[in-house]
């Protein structure tokens, strides 16, 4: 990158900083995984799995067991598990991945719990291998607790009352103009307002135009996986079970930029002798 | 205790990343450091001084976060904002003359003025160290400093609790060096917390810190008194006050906000552009381009293009601030007396705004909190300004609530700073902490070179955990600069992470990030060894 950010930049740098051509690395040799906490509802994985550590599997296991696996993430509920030893926790959830993704974002089933996510070949005879296990990370609940202190009562109405002064209702919201106020000082050093509407009355009137001037576009993704099957059927999307009303589901999940979904869905009658089986991808290309 | 029915408590939070170029003669980004002085930092002292020469009693609490501190006492950085300052003296007199008899004469003179002023006190009554300032009013017990994550590193998204340690215990041994006693609070950078983190603060001395609304209102139990009095964490006892958002919209409210009334000063409309080329150039920067300069002739005036704007009037302007903070002042009170009616004490509301808000971008606003502190002072006998720590003097027993994890972000919690356009940056951040606690578990008593080597280690890494560059990244704007700073912090990083391990330090090499990255002179690198975090860890 070049040092010609700034309008100062005219002068060389006393001493050449020798590392400053090089770009980072893309992984550090080592294989291992992160987890971390984003919201009450997300988590987000990333990893580094070495050829190394693939090549060891490979050696330990028959070829045609490693092909007919598949690569998921299994993401393990440890709440109140003291010490966590790849089977002893309350649930765990399983998800495709690929493991070239280097990361991904979960959606994670409860709020409120602590997870840990191991990353590993699902075999078709159901065995897990694991290749790389992650931290424990706990989520925040998201909501009122329902724990009420004996000595410090309030009546219930009163409680309610002191929530909506609070503004229980609206958290996080009002955050977004305070990001987009704290945001635009930084902006004073490249901007040329050649006639832009004022902060302040822009500011009032359209949060939106506060962004740029010019134009600006913000755009995410979630998919719907949603369906019918017949009455009484048993429906699991990607290995999970989900509850059918009145014959119908479905299920929404976010989609990150440069991610991979892979959903099979799969539904059983009440017997168990008479299956169908739909596969779904998804996959969104890596944007700017 | 006194007549009052309930408390307020203004909360400032001063921050700037550390940024400081001695490579290069003229720096662009450093000027965010000279614009906040010229027009938050000094301004703000010159109200204290003000109000404390006419007897006027006030309570605020201030966070000045270490790398503003650094800032704030870097030679080269106060060599250059002199210059910065002396140019808006010079600029702002030239101008006396060439608006006179003009509709902008009013404006002309008021720069002139509060310049001279600002310089005035930072040259005679500070010598050039505002800490000295902000020093003395916290003596005198007016003015309550609090502390910061050493450089605004972003606590819950540390996995190494080593990392945790060291941003509270790097921040605390700065601040000691500096107000010569120990910080009582501490805001926590983006006010994230972490349940846990408290034990780290507690082993500092720390005895409360900030969460937003919902840190407190999504506790476990449930907290009796909603945000309106502050909780105490299980095991530290350290308490925690929450921001209330009745006061904070009032401020920041896209629909009725204060700032946005058309009297006052319209920010985009700037010297920097008005004057002509030849004249203003002088006073930009030494590549010439024209940019803003910090002085604004126009009024906002209303919604219409910006050579609509009409000519600011200082006095009208300062008389509608005088109103505001009357209308603040009056619905604090509406809302204590309310509060009285569902509570079995006192009420406390946490205001907590940036500091920068005030005067930077809200120019009036330091006029709005001068006037704020006098009409509480003088007026009326409802409600009183206290600093958490006197409150906690006057409630030592407060419910016990563990806090939810949660942060004053968009959306409440993370997503700011860990979103696709930013989570790359963990990867080596995270990384880079496990080495750092590496070299620390490894050479546990190092001299020379090896302990100059590592010290600068440990700064390369807080310089890189910045929530500044993550937050720059999302809000898009100087998202270049900030991706600049994450990956050079990273590189040198490692380049000496190489280096040690290699034990083949280039001395030259730990001289030069010394002297460009000289943030926290004093540190000790051992604050990241294993054993620091488990000693912790113990005792609570």
């Amino acid at each position: 990158m070049s040092q010609n950010l700034s309008s100062g930049s005219i002068k060389e740098p006393i001493v050449k900083d020798p590392a400053a051509e090089a770009d980072i690395p893309a992984g550090y040799g080592k294989t291992e995984s992160y987890l971390l906490p984003k919201d009450p509802a997300w988590l987000f994985l990333f990893w580094e799995i070495t050829q190394n550590t693939l090549d060891c599997i490979k050696q330990q296991y028959p070829q045609e067991t490693l092909n007919n696996a598949r690569t998921i993430i299994r993401l393990h509920d440890v709440t109140e598990v003291a010490l966590f030893d790849g089977s002893n926790s309350v649930c765990h959830y399983d998800m495709p991945v690929i493991f070239e993704a280097r990361s991904w974002y979960i959606n994670a089933p409860q709020t409120g719990r602590a997870y840990i996510a191991d990353l590993g070949y699902l075999t078709a005879d159901g065995q897990f291998i694991l290749v790389s296990r992650s931290n424990q990370t706990i989520l925040p609940p998201g909501h009122i607790s329902n724990v009420i202190d004996d000595k410090w009562m309030i009546v219930e109405g009163d409680f309610q009352k002191l929530l909506k002064l609070a503004g229980a209702d609206y958290i996080g919201l009002g955050a977004s103009e305070r990001m987009q106020v704290v945001g635009q000082r930084w902006k004073l050093t490249e901007l040329t307002p050649s006639g832009a509407p004022s902060s302040w009355s822009s500011f009032s009137l359209h949060l939106d135009k506060v962004e740029d001037e010019d134009i600006w576009l913000k755009a995410d993704c979630e998919i719907i996986i949603y369906g019918s099957a017949s009455k009484n059927a048993i429906v699991s999307i990607n290995g999970k079970d989900i509850e059918l009303k009145e014959g119908k589901f479905s299920i929404r999940q976010h989609l990150p930029a440069g991610s991979v979904v892979d959903l099979p869905i799969h539904a059983r009658n009440a017997k168990g002798d008479k299956t169908r089986h739909i596969q779904i991808k998804a996959l969104r290309e890596q944007g700017k | 205790m006194g007549n009052e029915k309930g408390y307020l408590a203004l909360v400032l939070h001063a921050h700037l990343p550390f940024i400081k170029h001695p490579e290069y003669p003229d720096f662009l980004e450093e000027d965010w450091f000279y614009e906040a002085m010229v027009e938050t930092y000094i301004p703000l002292l010159n109200v204290f001084e003000n109000l404390t020469e006419e007897g006027t009693d006030f309570r605020l609490t201030m966070s000045l976060t270490p790398p503003l501190c650094n800032m704030m006492e870097d030679p080269l950085l106060i060599e250059r904002f002199r210059h910065y300052l002396n140019q808006r003296v010079e600029l702002s007199q030239k101008e006396l003359n060439r608006t006179q008899g003009t509709e902008f004469e009013g404006v002309a003179r008021m720069y002139f003025n509060k310049f001279r002023r600002y310089q005035d006190l930072f040259e005679h009554r500070y010598h050039g160290h505002v800490l000295e300032g902000f020093k003395k009013f916290q003596d005198m017990g007016k003015l309550e400093i609090i502390t910061c994550c050493a450089t605004h590193g972003y606590l819950p998204l540390m996995v190494h609790k080593e990392s945790v340690n060291a941003q509270i215990k790097i921040a605390a041994t700065d601040y000691r060096s500096r107000f010569g006693r120990n910080p009582r609070g501490i805001w926590l950078a983006e006010c994230a917390y972490n349940p846990g983190d408290d034990k780290f603060l507690r082993d500092e001395g720390i005895r409360f810190f900030f969460t937003e609304s919902h840190g407190i209102l999504h506790g476990t139990p449930r907290p009796k008194y909603g945000i309106y009095a502050p909780v105490y964490c299980p095991q530290t006892g350290v308490a925690a006050f929450a921001r209330d958002m009745e006061s904070a919209q009032q401020v920041w409210s896209a629909e009725s906000g204060y700032p946005g009334d058309p009297r006052y000063r319209e920010f985009y409309r700037d010297l920097g552009y008005d004057l002509d080329y030849d004249y203003i150039k002088p006073y930009l920067h030494s590549d010439g381009v024209r940019r803003n300069i910090g002085m604004k002739y126009h009024k906002i005036t209303g919604k219409v293009a910006l050579n609509q704007k009409q000519a600011y009037d200082p006095y009208a302007a300062r008389e509608v601030a005088a109103q505001h903070a009357g209308n603040f002042m009056f619905n604090r009170q509406k809302q204590i007396e309310y509060l009285s009616t569902l509570i079995d004490r006192k009420p406390l509301v946490v205001s907590m705004y940036d500091a920068e808000l005030y005067g930077h971008w809200w120019y009036e606003g330091i006029d709005f909190l001068e006037y704020l502190f006098k009409k509480i002072y003088y007026d009326q006998d409802e409600i009183k300004l206290v600093t958490p720590s006197e409150y906690l003097e006057m409630y030592p027993q407060n419910q016990v609530v563990q806090p939810s994890m949660s942060s004053w972000g968009d959306k409440g919690y993370h997503d700011v700073w860990l979103n696709s356009g930013n989570d790359w940056i963990y990867r080596h951040l995270i990384k880079a902490a496990e080495r750092m606690m590496e070299l620390a578990n490894k050479f546990p008593n190092a001299g020379g070179l090896l302990c100059r080597a590592l010290n600068q280690a440990a700064r390369e890494l807080v310089l890189m955990q910045s929530s500044d560059w993550a937050f720059l990244m999302t809000t898009g704007t100087a998202k270049e600069y900030s991706t600049k700073r994450t990956k050079d912090h990273v590189k040198r990083f490692n380049e000496l992470y190489e280096q040690i391990q290699g034990n083949r330090i280039n001395e030259a090499y730990v001289y030069e990030l010394e002297l460009k990255d000289s943030i926290f002179q004093q540190i000790d690198y051992n604050v990241y060894s294993s054993a620091a975090k488990e000693a912790v860890l113990k005792k609570y």
